[in-house]
């Protein structure tokens, strides 16, 4: 039975972890076209400068709060689209987000039904997790998705030792499905209770903060490596909407962001090679920082892909300029790679059948950006 | 400051009590007052099945029902199979108020799809989860309900695309409950017309305002690919084309109008040439009556026949029903022109049906409610049991895509880890909401008697031995093999 594999083995089950960073976040501070010289000219206080950022490709840099994440650029496993976002013009971030996360105006989320549509039939227990205290959007409708705040939440109780010794032996006499299905579930809480039962400890020097973000992650983590079946993991990191004082809201979230994502990194080790982190939000913000050193919202922000599979260590573009001509609306950074065409490939690259994007994507045509090596 | 649409709500829901529109507190307090209604008194004969095998009375309940109550294996074997069929197949004549009183305090349940507005989306969503939960437990017309479990499959709607969030509740009245025994033609034609399912599918925006629009295909294709003929049914892009082309100009004009109950033809949006569907030309002009020419060829085709035998014979027979018990559903639906209880009535009369006896997998719901029932459980049917089907995947009204929740086993058995989950937690009284009082039925049946009740046959000697070894033995009756099957 299939999903013996996934419980049991260190089995191929690739992981995708999606990151959400809810509230706008401005693209152009976290990924700043440093050669660019309307950007100086537009956000003459706000903006990245040279000489503290991260030279990235010679003409981008990166915010110096995410030196963590240089690494993993230069090692190639980290790719950066610019201009990227969703075809939403209400810069409203219920609408955006709603739009995003459903994958376009259809029923559930693109993650949900992705995973419903997966060929490879039932998954287990903690298949698919979102970190946190509610589903998010894009799970809508995903398998037996479990919102999970602890690992106690996998478990029948101590008091039921004697229902599961009973049932154990019950399923045994069983001939079918349900007989494998039970032997499963055993197996799982088996490993569970192994996991809650031993101390975690992050390996390669990994050091997680104590943040709600990086705990969440350390939590992925840990389940990734004791080959529990995760296929799917959603986090958020929440704060990002800087309509003033931009820097003292967001140093603190990018310094949590790339530190989280670098241990999370650097604690899989190989398992990496089969992980996958997204890393989006709904909209970028205004070129124009305004008078509250702040940012409104836009349009186009950046999107991160990292894993061990991809090709990375590059800005995907097209970088058209920050000229009046180039801007959108009130002056924003127009759209120029629409999300759909970075998670498609990211999906296609988790095992999706290319049959499936309309099901995915309903109502769009996929042009997927080459991700992967 | 926190942008996430749930937090949003959860905000709104505490400013919920100056206002119609009311949140998550609300439901909460509406929790603690809902008192003993799906908890009916015990009936006089508890008479539990006496057999070793599930007899033809258990398996009638099994599959007719979401599982039978104390005492019902011994009301229906006293009656008759042909007198419960009977009775279930006309659930109009079943007196039925205990149940609908409970459901009226869900108000959303009742009003026109216009005033749904007035709600939050997640309000409506919970209350709709919750009457579909309540019925389930607590009708009497079990056969109806089982029906539209089917039914909202069939002509599935997500809620969580567009203005379905509030649009759903009516279609679930209007449409799928009002037709879910009647005759399939009048069913489906409530679904093309329903708002809820003009959003859901697109419909609203298939129009054609100039020579050059071409089409929405959306609601057309899944039309006869889900809803009639099936995927092989035998029709091409073209007739895709085509029909989509015949339902040009129906829409969901604007809420004013939906407060009327009503969707709209704009002639001016309307493609009125000639077409040709399914072979059938049909000619220039006849604006809104394309829609009934559509229906009418797609109900009559020999497919659609078919592909539904198929679905009711998965449903009510085996995930993979023999072909001459469909032949026979499928014959029986032509010559009744649709009659879904002639139909029910030709599934129930197979030689395979009457030898199918706990060969199904309970689907979550089925599971879940089946417990309840048997354990004549007291529920408000509120978050702790959706939460624990949302688990299970198998919550009501969460299925992202056209097709429904599957209905083989192989979509159900990943993990049993949530369906032993909520059999401990219901055990241990630890569902908030939920209770079960055990003692009356346990002092009356006694525990080969409460095993009975709920496997629908005398328990073998090796489920007896975990009944009692287990420390909790009704926790393991109800988490055990036997109880996940029907």
């Amino acid at each position: 039975m299939e999903t013996q594999t996934f419980i049991t083995g260190t089995g191929p089950t690739p992981t995708l972890v999606v990151v959400f960073l809810r509230g706008g976040a401005d693209g152009l501070s976290l990924v700043a076209p440093l050669g660019d010289d309307q950007y100086h000219k537009a956000r003459p206080r706000l903006g990245l400068k040279a000489a503290t950022s991260v030279a990235l490709d010679g003409f981008f840099g990166l915010a110096p709060q995410l030196s963590d994440l240089e690494p993993m650029w230069k090692d190639g496993e980290l790719a950066i689209i610019h201009g990227a976002g969703s075809e939403d013009q209400t810069r409203s971030h219920f609408e955006a987000q709603d739009l995003m996360e459903h994958g376009g105006l259809a029923g559930g989320g693109w993650l949900g039904r992705y995973l419903r549509a997966r060929s490879h039939g039932p998954s287990g227990a903690l298949s698919c997790i979102a970190l946190g205290r509610a589903l998010p959007e894009s799970l809508l409708g995903a398998p037996g998705a479990t919102v999970m705040q602890s690992l106690d939440d996998f478990s029948l109780g101590e008091s039921a030792m004697g229902v599961r010794e009973q049932l154990r032996a019950l399923y045994a006499q069983e001939g079918d499905s349900l007989k494998s299905a039970a032997h499963d579930t055993f197996e799982a809480l088996g490993r569970i209770e192994t996991m809650r039962a031993t101390p975690y400890r992050a390996e390669h020097g990994a050091e997680y903060a104590d943040d709600g973000f990086g705990q969440g992650l350390r939590q992925i983590a840990r389940l990734i490596k004791a080959g529990v079946g995760l296929e799917a993991a959603s986090i958020d990191l929440d704060g990002w909407d800087s309509h003033f004082t931009q820097e003292t809201l967001l140093n603190p979230l990018l310094t949590r962001l790339g530190k989280g994502l670098a241990a999370f990194r650097r604690d899989l080790g190989r398992a990496m090679d089969r992980t996958v982190v997204v890393v989006m939000t709904e909209f970028g913000r205004r070129v124009r920082e305004n008078s509250a050193f702040g940012t409104d919202h836009g349009r186009g922000s950046v999107m991160f892909v990292a894993g061990g599979g991809v090709r990375g260590g590059r800005v995907i573009g097209p970088w058209p300029g920050l000229g009046d001509s180039s801007l959108e609306g009130p002056g924003d950074l127009p759209v120029l790679n629409n999300y759909r065409n970075v998670l498609a490939p990211v999906l296609l690259w988790h095992g999706m059948a290319p049959g499936n994007l309309g099901t995915v994507f309903p109502d769009f045509q996929v042009t997927g950006l080459d991700l992967f090596a | 400051m926190n942008y996430s649409r749930r937090n949003f709500l959860a905000t709104g829901a505490s400013a919920a009590a100056v206002v119609l529109t009311s949140g998550c507190g609300e439901m909460r307090s509406l929790g603690t007052r809902w008192r003993g209604s799906t908890a009916g008194p015990l009936p006089e004969d508890l008479t539990p099945p006496g057999s070793p095998l599930l007899d033809e009375t258990s398996h009638l309940l099994n599959r007719l029902t979401f599982g039978p109550r104390p005492g019902e294996w011994a009301r229906v074997r006293s009656m008759g199979a042909g007198a419960f069929i009977d009775e279930q197949l006309a659930p109009e004549k079943l007196d039925d108020h205990a149940c609908d009183r409970m459901i009226r305090r869900l108000e959303v349940l009742h009003l026109p799809p216009g005033e749904l507005y007035e709600y939050k989306e997640k309000y409506v969503l919970e209350q709709m989860t919750r009457g579909t939960i309540l019925r389930a437990v607590a009708s009497r017309r079990q056969l109806h309900e089982v029906m539209v479990d089917f039914w909202t499959d069939h002509f599935n709607i997500d809620p969580s695309k567009g203005d379905c969030r509030w649009l759903k509740a009516a279609d679930d009245r209007e449409v799928v409950r009002r037709h879910a025994l009647g005759k399939f033609s009048d069913l489906l034609r409530a679904s093309a017309l329903s708002p809820a399912m003009l959003w859901y599918l697109d419909g609203r925006v298939n129009r054609r305002d100039r020579d050059t629009d071409r089409p929405n295909e959306n609601y057309a294709r899944e039309l006869m690919e889900l809803h009639t003929l099936g995927v092989h049914g035998g029709y091409t892009q073209q007739d895709v084309m085509e029909v989509a082309r015949c339902l040009t100009g129906w829409t969901v004009r604007d809420r004013k109008e939906l407060r009327k109950g009503r969707v709209s033809f704009e002639p001016k949006r309307h493609d009125d040439g000639a077409k040709v569907v399914l072979g059938e030309p049909i000619p220039a002009g006849l604006g809104a009556a394309d829609l009934d020419r559509v229906l009418d060829l797609v109900v009559r085709h020999p497919s659609t026949a078919r592909h539904l035998a198929t679905k009711l014979c998965q449903r009510f027979i085996a995930d993979e029903p023999p072909a001459a018990a469909v032949d026979h559903v499928a014959q029986t639906f032509t010559r009744s022109t649709g009659d879904i209880r002639a139909t029910l009535r030709s599934v129930f009369a197979t030689e395979a049906f009457q030898s199918s006896q706990g060969g199904k997998l309970k689907r979550p719901l089925h599971f879940v409610v089946s417990a309840l029932r048997a354990t004549n459980a007291e529920t408000d049917g509120a978050q702790p049991v959706i939460e624990s089907l949302l688990r299970m995947g198998h919550a009501p009204f969460r299925y992202p895509t056209p097709d429904g929740y599957p209905e083989a086993a192989t979509h159900w058995t990943s993990t049993l880890l949530w369906r032993w989950n909520f059999a401990v937690g219901l055990s241990a009284g630890k569902l908030q909401g939920t209770r079960i009082v055990l003692k009356e039925l346990r002092d009356r049946l006694g525990d080969d008697g409460l095993m009975a009740t709920c496997y629908g046959r005398q328990p073998n000697a090796s489920e007896q031995r975990a009944f009692h070894a287990s420390g909790d033995g009704l926790a393991l009756l109800l988490a055990s093999p036997a109880f996940q099957r029907c």
